[in-house]
């Protein structure tokens, strides 16, 4: 059983009086510890098929299940629950502080304070954006907000990790260093499925797909990959 | 300057007066020079830097060949040789070490050649996207030839970011590999774009074929 499973998905939106298919019965597996990256041009819907297998959004038709489970069945709540998915947002609040913005989630989740201080700590510590823990951040720049962003979803434990664009917006020479650090965050056990629009990512995922016209395209089972994760492979997996 | 014209003369395929101005078309000669404009230094290690750097485009090529290589170079004015005498550790002899560095003419050439090579590329870039318009009444075979590209694409892994532990240390990954990961990243984004373009032509093409009475 994979961990992420979507099957036969279909998604539709409307436009005025058109009813725009964005997913064709797409289906999709991620194990444990792979990175998958899914190529995409601008409306092509791979934002839409991450919201999907985030369950964030609900399919029209077909399933999705995280560790056997229906997201979309009723009083399933994965999100913050062993499933973490960022998006690219237009402005920030420039106000809080960088270590209450990732404290936020586990505050309001009843973590003692002291608890959810030493755990936003150390995750800003595992994405490398410690020293910009007490900057507001609007003070960030596109690189580090998404490395915050990451941090505010490593702090519940993620077993699957949803991210639509890291790169968006992220000066050129600091891409590669988001894209290692998604593949470090792999090879650490997560799962990491990013949805890329400028092909930063697609050469050190363990997989590649593309979504056109609706249809997923590429090796979309573990088993067609020509990589073996290292959780498959029952290799040791550390955290960088 | 009189070096660029008398190379460019004999790139454009002028008449031969010397050996020095014959045209150099080896790739392995034009690899061979890159090393040593990226770092002056003796056989051994531009050899050993040859099979780490560019092993994988262009393998099978032995110390003999560095060496022809650089014999080459050096006959072209391309490089100069320094050779280098030292005391043996027994004392009895001395050893010889060429150390080569390029010259000015070596690395005004190499900048002609690498461009020449980025033009050669785009041109056969074309050419192949020229190509597969020969399917235009065929619409299916260029669909499935852009089907088999595409997933080639998304599998191709030559343009993973090079990192320190890929490298035995002390050695860290050189701006020549970091600028050919970006450039194959690029790439194979523009490319797949460019397949999907392709696709959707082709798609419509094929919704309009009539079948063969």
């Amino acid at each position: 059983m994979s961990l992420l499973e979507l099957r036969r998905v279909s998604r539709f939106h409307t436009r005025g009086s058109r009813r725009v298919e964005v997913l064709r019965e797409a289906s999709l597996e991620i194990d444990a510890g792979e990175l998958v990256a899914v190529w995409g041009l601008r409306r092509s819907g791979r934002s839409t098929l991450l919201a999907v297998a985030a369950g964030v959004d609900p399919p029209d038709a077909g399933e999705v299940l995280f560790e056997g489970a229906d997201l979309n069945a009723r009083g399933t709540t994965a999100l913050g629950n062993g499933i973490g998915y960022c998006r690219p947002i237009a402005g920030r609040p420039g106000g809080r502080s960088v270590i209450e913005d990732v404290c936020a989630g586990l505050l309001a989740r009843g973590v003692p304070p002291l608890d959810a201080q030493s755990r936003a700590q150390r995750a800003l510590e595992r994405v490398g954006v410690e020293p910009c823990s007490e900057l507001a951040s609007g003070e960030l720049d596109a690189a580090e907000t998404m490395r915050v962003a990451i941090a505010c979803t490593l702090v519940f434990g993620p077993r699957l990790l949803v991210i639509d664009e890291p790169t968006k917006g992220v000066d050129l020479l600091d891409r590669d260093e988001i894209i290692l650090l998604l593949r470090s965050l792999a090879n650490s056990g997560i799962a990491v499925l990013v949805s890329d629009g400028d092909g930063s990512g697609l050469s050190d995922a363990d997989r590649s797909l593309s979504l056109a016209g609706g249809l997923l395209r590429g090796k979309t089972s573990p088993e067609l990959s020509t990589v073996v994760p290292l959780a498959r492979a029952g290799g040791r997996i550390t955290a960088a | 300057m009189q070096a660029e014209s008398d190379y460019s003369f004999a790139l454009m395929g002028g008449r031969v007066k010397s050996e020095r101005s014959l045209p150099m078309r080896s790739t392995v000669n034009w690899t061979v020079l890159g090393l040593v404009i990226e770092h002056s230094s003796y056989g051994f290690e531009l050899w050993k830097r040859y099979e780490r750097e560019y092993g994988d485009m262009a393998p099978n090529v032995s110390g003999s060949n560095i060496y022809a290589a650089l014999n080459v170079l050096k006959d072209k004015g391309l490089i100069e040789e320094r050779v280098e005498t030292r005391k043996a550790p027994d004392g009895a002899a001395r050893l010889r070490k060429s150390h080569y560095r390029a010259t000015q003419e070596g690395l005004v050439a190499y900048e002609g050649w690498v461009i020449a090579q980025a033009r050669e590329h785009d041109r056969r870039s074309r050419q192949f996207a020229r190509q597969l318009g020969a399917f235009e009444r065929q619409p299916q075979i260029a669909l499935a030839i852009l089907e088999r590209y595409g997933q080639a694409c998304l599998d191709d892994k030559d343009a993973r970011i090079p990192t320190t532990a890929q490298f035995p240390s002390p050695v860290t990954p050189e701006l020549g590999d970091q600028l050919a990961s970006a450039y194959g990243r690029e790439v194979k984004a523009a490319t797949l774009g460019w397949i999907e373009y392709a696709r959707r032509k082709f798609e419509a093409l094929a919704s309009k074929e009539t079948p063969l009475p």
